[in-house]
Parts: structure tokens; sequence; C-alpha cells
């Protein structure tokens, strides 16, 4: 089962998804699947797909309106995005920590 | 961009007990992650990270392992076009021993990237609003 954290690393890998995704950010309202799709040079097919993906991610949601589907972006999963690098930091500070309290007692225990 | 941490750590203990703690197996096992790990260059070693109740499993060669520097690349298990590289050094001085470690390559995660990017829409919607004409 894949954490939250890598589905949107991964959603996010993709230069179209991102266009895409940045352009509901920026309009921070729901827009019809159809207007999505003629904003840029990707089949319906392919932008469908790419809704999708972004959607599992929870960084978009779908929702129908009578025959029309509507997409709205949800920035909430970036937030988590932001603590990769302090996740690295820490990792490191800790693992450091670990070494040096290891070796301290290694040395007690000969 | 910020795309490499490095950390630095002096030891009061011989280059040779740090060594081997850094590149034992049973050592590393210890204090550092659970692992299957030689010395050796080329050798495909594997960490795994008991972290709650998902195993997070790191995979990686070793590059060099030369006394006293010790580099392999970290692919995290799910991430495998992301390569990124850690490496050890080792310097003996005066009050022991100078450890460095760095951990380059983090911006391929492409995490820290997105999140700039975004950033700055998250404040206010103002400006968004001139920025929505360029998309629509």
């Amino acid at each position: 089962m894949e954490d939250t954290f890598s589905k949107t690393l991964k959603a996010l890998s993709d230069p179209s998804r991102r266009k895409i995704f940045h352009a509901l950010i920026i309009v921070a309202s729901s827009l019809p699947i159809n207007q999505i799709v003629s904003q840029f040079d990707i089949s319906r097919q392919g932008v469908t797909k790419h809704l999708k993906v972004l959607e599992s991610a929870g960084l978009i949601e779908i929702s129908t309106n009578g025959r029309e589907r509507y997409c709205k972006a949800n920035a909430k999963p970036l937030e988590e995005l932001n603590n990769w690098l302090s996740f690295y930091e820490k990792f490191w500070d800790d693992s450091l920590d670990n070494l040096s309290s290891y070796l301290d007692n290694k040395e007690k225990n000969t | 961009m910020n795309d490499t941490i490095s950390k630095e750590i002096i030891l009061k203990k011989e280059i040779e007990s740090v060594w081997n703690a850094i590149t034992k197996q049973e050592e590393l096992s210890t204090w550092f992650i659970k692992a299957d790990f030689k010395a050796e260059e080329g050798y495909n070693y594997k960490f795994t990270s008991l972290n709650g109740d998902c195993d997070d499993v790191i995979r990686g060669v070793v590059k060099k392992a030369t006394p006293y520097t010790l580099v392999y690349t970290w692919i995290i298990e799910g991430f495998e076009n992301v390569e990124t590289l850690v490496e050890w050094n080792l310097e003996s001085i005066s009050e022991g021993t100078r450890l460095t470690v760095k951990h380059s390559g983090i911006s391929k995660y492409q995490g820290e990237n997105a999140a700039k990017m975004f950033e700055n829409f998250s404040g206010g919607w103002d400006n968004c609003v001139l920025e929505l004409s360029k998309y629509l």
C-alpha cells in the first residue's frame, strides 16, 4: 500500500500533471473537465488519465453536476512535501546522535 | 536550491572504531538501520527501517569504500527512478575523529520544487486572479 506522500510525489513528477494542477490551483474554483481539456495540448483521454492520478493523490476533487464533471484543486497534500528536506535533516541528526551514543556505550562495555 | 544535507560531528574516538561503526553490518544494524551491507565497491546493499507498521526499504550500490571514505547510492523502494547519494568521510584530528555525512540529490524527489512552486499561491488569491487570464 502506497502512502499519501509517495502518491503526491508521483503525481507531481509529471510536467503535464503539474501544469494541470497549477492551472486548477490558480483558478481556485471548480472547472469543467471540457474546459481543462481545451487548455492543453493533450487528448481528452490523456487529460482524464492525468486527472485520475491527481485525484488518487488527493490533489484534486472530481464531482459531477448534471452531465458535466468538475475538478477542483486541493493543495493540502503539498504541505507534506515541504517536509521532505526536513525529514532527512532530522533523520541524519538523529542517526549521528545514535552513532555517538552507540560508540560511547561500546567503549564502556569493552 | 538546497539539494544537499551536510552534517558534521566530532567524535572522541579512534578513526578505526568509527569506520567500523559505519561499515560493519552488525554495527550498522545496532545504531543505524537494519542492514545487509558490505563495504565493498559494487555491493548491492539493503537497509530496512522499521517504521511503525510499515517497513521502509532502502537499496543502493556501494560506490566507494576505501578508508576513510564511504559512498553509496540511496534509493527508496517505490521511488526507483530517484537516486540520491550518501557520502561519509572520516578524518583523524587531535580530538578524535571528524565525521561528515552528505546526502545529495534530494531535489530529485521534486518535493521541494513542487512545494515552492505552489507556496506562492497558498497565501492569498488576489495575485492569482491576474494569473488566471493566462490560463483561461
